[in-house]
């Protein structure tokens, strides 16, 4: 079988420093997959190569073995590949509903003529997309419904600006989600909340997901397979204990000695 | 009926290598006015990010300010005055007027809007410019002033050239007059003193650090506030000796000469690469030999458009410009 | 629309009965909270706010199908008329600056390509005489395309890039229509600085609009009807992407919106409307010259997008109502020169009566009053020449005027130098605190009238074009949504 999402030595550097080293990567269809890494480890910059915001040096991305290298970002997310955005980069000046509604762009038709002279088929498919909005808000439970519907999207709290980030992403019907570390800044019981709905994304959405994600315990919840990042190299790979005790990941996070320290310990990096 | 084309090749055989070198000439005249004037854009641009279309109109204030003191220390007055301490005082009048006025505007329209939406500050500069070119219509109404019309040029009433105009030397027989070298040696001076002052004295440091990260550099003690108010000073100053220098090469100052020369500056700014010094000055060379060989060999009429030429070509081709940095941005 | 049902807003309460500070809820009544602090001005808004578009529209054309019966040809013509030609003409620049956020200066050029179109087209310059229905469809999509190809040149420039290139399309627009090559086509293409004179009015299918009021009732037809199908498209799929281009482009590109491509749509369609709106100006000025696209009409026309509210559709209808009536009043042709006067002074006392409490109000009036006639007396007394200077415009005010405004005659440049104390005096009023600047506001303001009645009266139309610059500053820093237009946050 081969991948849904398939990565082959892809590389980038930015001036002199190689941030992505030769990484291979693939992701099944309907699998979980974390990668995780210290800080400035090249995570982001793997979504932003996937999504094609960054062109890499070298190597093949491909999606369903097609080739994404080259393609403009809107046309990369056309083809199934949706993200959020570590930094939250919301529509802050429109309202919860119209962000996600603007991100089916790529899934409708109607054209700027056929809008203003309001044809039967552009109504009908202007109900389709409020309908879709509405149930891609309704998966985040009371979070993101009702009267939030029509406030303006910088009047959400930190932990609803997370949510409806994901909530755009899946506005844009992807069959892979990115997640870049949806549960940073939340508070224990949001993020036991996240952990739940990454888990009911796949089961009960379908998408197959690749997520980021700094805390442990999400990851351990979440994880079919774990990779691990260090200076744009692949240290690790594997389920979640496999990847956790793995000397190269605790040196990683630790530095140098620790790993042998942790052994004794017998604890996973948190 | 006749081929735009061949006219050309005409007049350039026409003219020949003497007529070549004079257009040459006047190109880098008036290109070191235009570097002077973008280098005040491409320090605004530099610190803030911000295009300041009011820096064109602090240029024009510049030519009338020396105007004004030619006006009053030149005429009637005291006409005994000797003519190099006029000059450096109308140098002083143009430069320290126009300071004076740039940390105003950017007290008064810019400072006020440090954290608003992109397009705020913008159309706040909008409003600066239109405000000062209409002052200066209301003021002038709408008449030409001339530094021709004092002794300092020439005489107006028989026509004679003044010291100003006589030839320093000359070129394949063509001559070089003495405000051509004057207004080149000016720019070129000044350009050395703002390249001394960027690199090595605390202010040119703070100023480096500032445009690269203002918040951090406020967080590392950088006071940013001020350090943006000399900016504006710096280069609006600059901008008013470039007025008085046109006014003393061209001889004409008129409200609306700030919106042309400043959209020409900012396109030598962009040309050179926007927030490069050096690129500044050679942005203003190639603009300034472009517009006068279009003025010669095709037609004056269509030297704005050679220049817009440029600008798009530029903007297709290279637009981080001759010695701009390619920017990535962070995702 | 179907709705389905909502919940009621979650009632989180502290013991106080008022959300926590910080918790959702009360992020989520931000908004209100700043509402209602606004008093009348915020019920207004609300009220506004709370009426469906399509009562704005029917409440607008029956207020507008009125002005003919009331107003005399000549009132029609530059209040009703004009006012019209600027709302449709703003309406396109609030495409490309209000939906999309692209910084366009090079707009105007688009309504003169539009104007010198119609010109071609229809006048004695080729001979050629179109019906107007099928040279203006031809004419918008001709300058569409010019802004398709404009659009194509700058695709891939951020906001200020944008900014300066398309300036100076402008200006290269005017340098190009004043000078066309008389040797490639006779006459030129465009009739050089002279124009085209004699331009056809609009003949649809052999239909002659002939008189004032027919022009105005067909400028309201497609005024409304560009305003409805803006409407539309910004309530459509393009208009969502619009706004999420200018919220963040790099985001809506992430989202599958193809930033690049709608750029340029909203370019075109502005382009478009320009072109629509020169048409029409050029039929009802029958003729056109390079100087009516220069960068005066362009401040105009920002100011009036600006002034009612980037995006707000409404807004432009009452930025072009407030710009043209001043524009009106103050131009050297206004039939009633003392109105110029009262609305002057009338704006003067309304801002000056914003300051609190009420009894500073009246000691600033009565001080610069009383400042005004002490000042009045040592003029004269020191020579008479300071104070028997003419005023212009007199009418009932005037001997009042003279009393109290210093007005001298045979001071040459105390026009100037009246001028530039003012400019300072405001800089440095407003720099001051407290008690210091109410001191510092009695002169100031006495001397707004001075330099009102020795300067700007004699030009009062670079004086208007002076307060639209002071507008675009003033109102980016006090309201840059613009009086109808909704507050825009952006956290960097
Ligand atoms: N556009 C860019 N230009 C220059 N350097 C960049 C750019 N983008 C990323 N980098 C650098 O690449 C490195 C990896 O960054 P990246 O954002 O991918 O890290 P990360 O693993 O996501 O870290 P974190 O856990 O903090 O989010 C960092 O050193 C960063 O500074
Ligand atoms: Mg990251």
């Amino acid at each position: 079988m081969t991948a849904l999402l398939e990565l082959e030595g892809v590389s980038k550097s930015f001036g002199g420093l190689r941030v992505i080293d030769g990484l291979d990567l693939a992701v099944n269809e309907r699998e979980i997959v974390s990668v995780i890494g210290p800080n400035g480890a090249g995570k982001t910059t793997l979504f932003n190569l996937i999504t094609g915001l960054y062109h890499p040096d070298a190597g093949q991305i491909r999606l369903e073995g097609r080739n994404l290298v080259g393609l403009a970002p809107h046309r990369i997310t056309k083809l199934g590949i949706a993200r959020t955005f570590q930094t939250l980069r919301l529509f802050l000046n429109m309202t919860v509903k119209e962000n996600v509604m603007a991100a089916q762009y790529g899934r409708t038709k109607a054209g700027p003529f056929r809008s203003i002279v309001r044809t039967p088929g552009m109504r009908r498919e202007e109900r389709e997309i409020h309908q879709r909005a509405e149930e891609k808000l309704a998966f985040f439970g009371k979070r993101l419904m009702g009267y939030r519907w029509d406030q303006p999207a910088y009047s959400l709290s930190y932990a609803n600006r997370r949510r409806l980030e994901i909530a755009r992403a899946m506005a844009a019907e992807p069959r892979i989600l990115l997640l870049d570390e949806p549960a940073a800044g939340m508070n224990p019981v949001e993020t036991h909340e996240i952990t739940e709905l990454i888990a009911k994304l796949r089961d009960d959405g379908g998408y197959t997901i690749l997520v980021i994600e700094h805390d442990m315990h999400v990851v351990e919840g979440i994880s079919d397979r774990v990779t691990a990042l260090d200076h744009g190299v692949k240290i690790a790979e594997g389920s979640f204990e496999q990847v956790a005790t793995d000397p190269k990941v605790i040196e990683a996070y630790l530095g140098i000695g620790a790993a042998e320290e942790e052994a004794d310990a017998d604890a996973a990096p948190a | 009926m006749h081929l735009p084309l061949l006219n050309i090749i005409d007049t350039v055989r026409q003219l020949g290598w003497g007529g070549a070198f004079e257009l040459l000439r006047n190109g880098i005249v008036l290109g070191s006015v235009y570097a002077l004037i973008a280098l005040g854009y491409t320090m605004v641009y530099g610190i803030l990010k911000l295009l300041n279309f009011a820096h064109g109109d602090i240029y024009m204030v510049g030519a009338f300010l020396g105007y004004g003191v030619l006006s009053i220390l030149g005429g009637p007055l005291a006409p005994t005055i000797a003519m190099v301490p006029l000059i450096l005082l109308m140098f002083l009048g143009g430069m320290l007027g126009s300071g004076v006025l740039g940390v105003v505007v950017e007290r008064f329209a810019y400072r006020p809007l440090r954290n608003a939406p992109r397009i705020a500050p913008l159309i706040s500069a909008l409003g600066v410019s239109f405000f000062l070119a209409n002052s200066a219509l209301l003021l002038t109404h709408g008449e030409r002033f001339n530094y021709a019309m004092y002794q300092l040029g020439g005489d107006p009433n028989t026509g004679l050239p003044g010291p100003l105009n006589q030839p320093a030397f000359s070129v394949a027989g063509r001559p070089v007059t003495v405000v051509q070298v004057l207004v080149v040696s000016t720019s070129i001076a000044l350009m050395i003193a703002l390249t001394l002052l960027v690199s090595r004295t605390r202010l040119g440091k703070a100023m480096r650090a500032t445009s690269y990260d203002r918040e951090a550099a406020s967080m590392m003690g950088i006071d940013t506030d001020r350090v943006i108010a000399s900016t504006f000073f710096i280069g609006s100053v600059l901008a008013g000796a470039a007025g008085v220098m046109f006014g003393l090469y061209i001889g004409e100052t008129y409200y609306l000469m700030g919106f042309l020369a400043g959209l020409k500056a900012f396109t030598a700014a962009v040309v050179g690469g926007i927030g490069s010094i050096p690129g500044a000055m050679v942005g203003g060379l190639l603009i300034g030999v472009t517009e006068a060989y279009a003025a010669g060999y095709v037609g004056g009429q269509w030297s704005d458009v050679a220049v817009f030429g440029i600008l798009i070509l530029f903007m297709l081709l290279r637009p981080s410009g001759l010695f701009g940095a390619k920017t990535i941005q962070k995702v | 629309m179907s709705e389905p049902e909502r919940p009621a807003a979650p009632n989180a309460s502290d013991a106080a009965g008022r959300p926590k500070i910080g918790v959702d809820e009360w992020v989520a009544s931000a908004e209100e909270r700043h509402e209602r602090s606004r008093g009348l001005g915020g019920l207004v808004s609300r009220g506004w706010e709370g009426s469906p578009a399509e009562a704005k529209l029917i409440v607008f054309v029956a207020l507008a199908s009125t002005l003919p019966f009331w107003m005399n040809e000549g009132e029609l013509f530059s209040y009703g008329l004009y006012t019209l030609l600027y709302a449709l003409l703003a309406l396109g620049l609030n495409i490309v600056v209000g939906f999309a956020g692209l910084l366009d200066l090079g707009y105007v050029a688009f309504y003169g390509f539009g104007a010198y179109g119609y010109a071609l087209f229809s006048s004695n310059h080729y001979g050629l005489h179109w019906q107007a229905e099928a040279s203006i469809p031809l004419i918008v999509l001709g300058t569409a395309a010019v802004g398709l190809i404009l659009g194509l040149a700058s695709r891939r420039l951020l906001g200020d890039y944008l900014a300066i290139v398309t300036l100076f399309f402008a200006q290269a627009f005017v340098a190009f229509v004043n000078n066309s090559n008389p040797k490639v086509a006779g006459e030129g293409l465009t009739g050089g600085p002279n124009g085209i004179p004699g331009v056809d009015p609009l003949n649809f299918f052999g239909f002659k609009l002939h008189s004032t009021k027919q022009y105005y009732f067909f400028l309201l037809i497609v005024f409304s009807l560009a305003a409805v199908g803006l409407y539309f498209l910004n309530n459509s799929r393009t208009g969502r992407a619009w706004r999420a281009l200018r919220e963040d482009p790099l985001a809506a590109e992430a989202m599958s919106i193809p930033v690049n491509r709608l750029k340029i749509l909203a370019f075109m369609f502005g382009a478009g409307t320009a072109g629509l709106t020169g048409t029409i100006f050029a039929a009802i000025q029958t003729g056109v010259v390079a100087g009516n696209f220069d960068v005066a009409l362009l401040i105009t026309i920002y100011a009036i997008v600006i002034l009612g509210g980037l995006g707000s559709i409404a807004g432009v209808l009452f930025g072009a109502i407030v710009i043209n009536v001043s524009t009106q009043f103050l131009a050297p042709s206004n039939d009633h020169p003392e109105l110029k006067r009262w609305l002057f002074y009338g704006a003067i006392l309304l801002i000056a009566a914003k300051i609190r409490p009420w009894s500073r109000t009246a000691a600033v009036f009565v001080g610069t009053a009383a400042f005004g006639f002490v000042v009045h007396a040592i003029a004269s007394g020191i020579s008479s020449d300071w104070t028997n200077g003419t005023v212009v415009d007199a009418g009932s005010a005037a001997s009042a005027i003279r009393n109290w405004v210093i007005v001298p005659s045979g001071h040459t440049g105390f026009q100037t130098w009246a001028y530039i104390v003012l400019v300072a005096a405001i800089v440095v009023t407003s720099q001051l605190k407290g008690w210091w600047r109410m001191a510092a506001l009695i002169p100031t303001l006495y001397w707004v009238a001075v330099v009102w009645e020795n300067v700007l009266v004699q030009q009062s139309a670079v004086t208007a074009l002076i307060l639209f610059g002071v507008l675009l500053i003033a109102l980016m820093q006090a309201r840059p949504q613009g009086l109808l237009g909704t507050a825009r946050v952006e956290i960097v």
